[in-house]
């Protein structure tokens, strides 16, 4: 074979190398990052926990018996365990909207729902606004407080907050 | 005296009016939507605030609605106090005497249950489970219509047939080699695209063991094992699922129970007292039922098109609210929200989340009970109406006009053989 025939075969052989190192190596698309959890914190650190609906404000504080009410009355325990469990365990389905001009479409906005949970020492650890069910029912409208964008949380977090609801010590006023 | 006793005439007659009015059947519809809200899981109360559902609600005596039971179920019942535990692991059945699962059970194992109970939820579910296993096994043909807005637009029709070795009337089989807690053979029988198409189950007396299922299509001539959390699998396509005979199919093991509330709801019933069984055989009984026509099957129906509009009543009735859970990762539910009757411990409706704890589906259970005398009784589930609100879209199942109940099947028949040869 010709030097001339060589360097060719080295030139293609180069090529095809160059082929494989940046079409077949290239690293593989990575999966799109799922979002984190409503609550990005274990449970065990949140120490208090605000529902407020209107001129409703539900309070659970952790004590050394479990969780009381802002006044020290009693919780049943599980319900405001239940609901710390769920904001660890779910993350926003969809980004509805992310700057919506009408955030009431959503039943969000000023006066309206809101949970906050907060540590020991008093560092929020999530401040959520709480809207209206979708049409399907099969979710709720959310979104972190200081935050545009709307987002789609499963409806069991309605579902959790209704048992809180429910179990409110005394009313819970 | 004469006014005092006239007093108490007016007061009585009053009372006996009131208590007649309540005996009255009435319809909740959209017009009185408010008297149900707290009567029905809150999607349904949606549709019915829409116009999309109706519900004839009778009421029923509670004295005579506890003996659909037989007097042996409740003899038995009473019995089992105090006779049952719970292991701490798997939540199976435990007998106090011998720290193992018990021999056989018959009756509720759980008379009474304490709301403040923490395994509240898991003894709700066991006298669930034995309660339905009372009748000893038997069978129906029935169908299963997946519905949407447009009205029907899949049909197939199956048959189930059952034994149960746990739970019954009479008490145990004699021979149970396999150690089983009940087992099954169901099977496609039209459209001629799957007809053949068959499963059998075996369900295990233990508190770890997992279901055994076989699947077998006659165009691959193969039964195959599959896995037992393909319950939560739609079932051909349709929005319905293996779990959602008597709105809940699975051993009480597969799940987390917690017991979070308690209230009245509707109970889907064919009618609030027992049908009467004919006897056939020595061991076999039929049971006569009527057909459940649902909008798409009647011309100018109301509502939505899955919607049943005939032979359906609503009893009050007074219910436990419990979660159910599976940490099976292969299990498509995530929070199931169930609604148990108090004393006779059926299902009547479900919510069900998925995995990311998005709502989608509810069911709602219907039954029957067939009773002749005190010695036997038997429940059967004879409707389920499957909602995806999701997808706007809706599955019937059930809805068999016999059924049978059977004590003596061939030892030979829930075999892998009966499954294979069944297209013969």
């Amino acid at each position: 074979m010709t030097a001339r025939g060589t360097a060719l075969l080295v030139a293609l052989l180069a090529t095809l190398a160059g082929y494989l190192w940046v079409v077949e190596r290239r690293p593989a698309p990575a999966f799109p990052a799922e979002p984190a959890p409503l609550l990005a914190v274990p449970t065990a650190a949140v120490a208090r926990v605000e529902l407020v609906e209107g001129e409703r404000r539900l309070t659970a504080v952790r004590g050394e018996r479990g969780w009381t009410d802002a006044a020290g009355r009693p919780w049943s325990q599980d319900p405001v365990s239940d609901l710390l469990a769920a904001l660890g365990a779910l993350r926003p389905l969809a980004t509805v909207d992310p700057d919506p001009a009408t955030p009431g479409d959503y039943g969000l906005g000023p006066g309206g729902r809101r949970l906050e949970l907060a540590a020991a020492d008093g560092r929020p650890l999530l401040a959520l606004e709480l809207g209206e069910r979708n049409p399907a029912w099969t979710g709720l409208y959310a979104r972190r407080a200081g935050e545009p964008a709307v987002l789609l949380v499963g409806g069991v977090l309605a579902w959790e907050l209704e048992k809180v609801r429910q179990a409110a010590p005394g009313g819970n006023p | 005296m004469r006014l005092y006793l006239r007093l108490c005439a007016a007061i009585l007659a009053a009372g006996a009016l009131t208590a007649a009015a309540d005996e009255q059947p009435w319809t909740l519809d959209a017009s009185n939507w408010e008297k149900g809200k707290d009567l029905l899981p809150e999607p349904v109360v949606k549709r019915l605030q829409k116009g999309e559902y109706w519900f004839k609600v009778v009421s029923a005596d509670p004295g005579k609605f506890h003996h659909n039971y037989s007097q042996a179920f409740w003899d038995a019942t009473e019995k089992n106090a105090g006779k049952y535990d719970l292991d701490e692991k798997t939540c199976g059945l435990k007998d106090k005497a011998t720290d193992k699962i018990p021999d056989f059970v018959f009756g509720l194992p759980f008379p009474q249950v304490d709301k403040a109970d923490p395994k509240g939820g898991c003894k709700i579910a066991w006298n669930f489970t034995m309660a339905g296993a009372m009748g000893g096994g038997g069978g129906a043909t029935f169908t299963l219509n997946g519905v949407d807005t447009g009205g029907q637009f899949r049909r197939i029709k199956a048959f189930i047939h059952t034994r149960g070795y746990q739970g019954r009337h009479f008490g145990p089989l004699k021979d149970n080699p396999e150690g089983l807690a009940g087992e099954g053979i169901g099977g496609a029988l039209e459209p001629v695209d799957v007809e053949g198409v068959s499963t059998l189950t075996k369900r295990y007396w233990n508190w770890e063991g997992q279901d055994a299922v076989w699947a077998y299509v006659p165009s691959t001539r193969r039964a195959r094992r599959v896995n037992s959390a393909s319950r939560s699998d739609p079932v051909a396509g349709l929005d319905i699922f293996a779990d959602d005979l008597n709105c809940y199919g699975g051993k009480v093991e597969y799940y987390q129970w917690k017991l979070v509330g308690e209230q009245t709801i509707l109970a889907p019933l064919l009618q609030p007292y027992p049908f009467a069984s004919k006897s056939v055989s020595p061991t076999r009984q039929l049971i006569d039922t009527p057909y459940m026509p649902a909008g798409y099957e009647v011309p100018n129906a109301k509502g939505a098109p899955w919607w049943i509009q005939q032979n359906l009543v609503f009893v009050p009735r007074p219910v436990w609210v419990v979660e159910g859970q599976s940490s099976d990762p292969y299990y498509n539910f995530g929070k199931v929200i169930m609604y148990f009757d108090k004393e006779m411990y059926r299902i009547y409706w479900k919510q069900v989340h998925n995995r990311a704890g998005e709502y989608f589906y509810t069911a709602m259970c219907g039954y029957h009970f067939v009773k002749n005398d005190e010695t036997f009784s038997a429940v059967f589930p004879n409707l389920v109406v499957g909602v995806n609100d999701k997808t706007n879209r809706a599955a019937l199942g059930g809805r068999f006009q016999s059924s049978f109940l059977e004590q003596s099947w061939d030892p030979s028949y829930f075999s892998l053989r009966t499954l294979t040869h069944m297209t013969d």
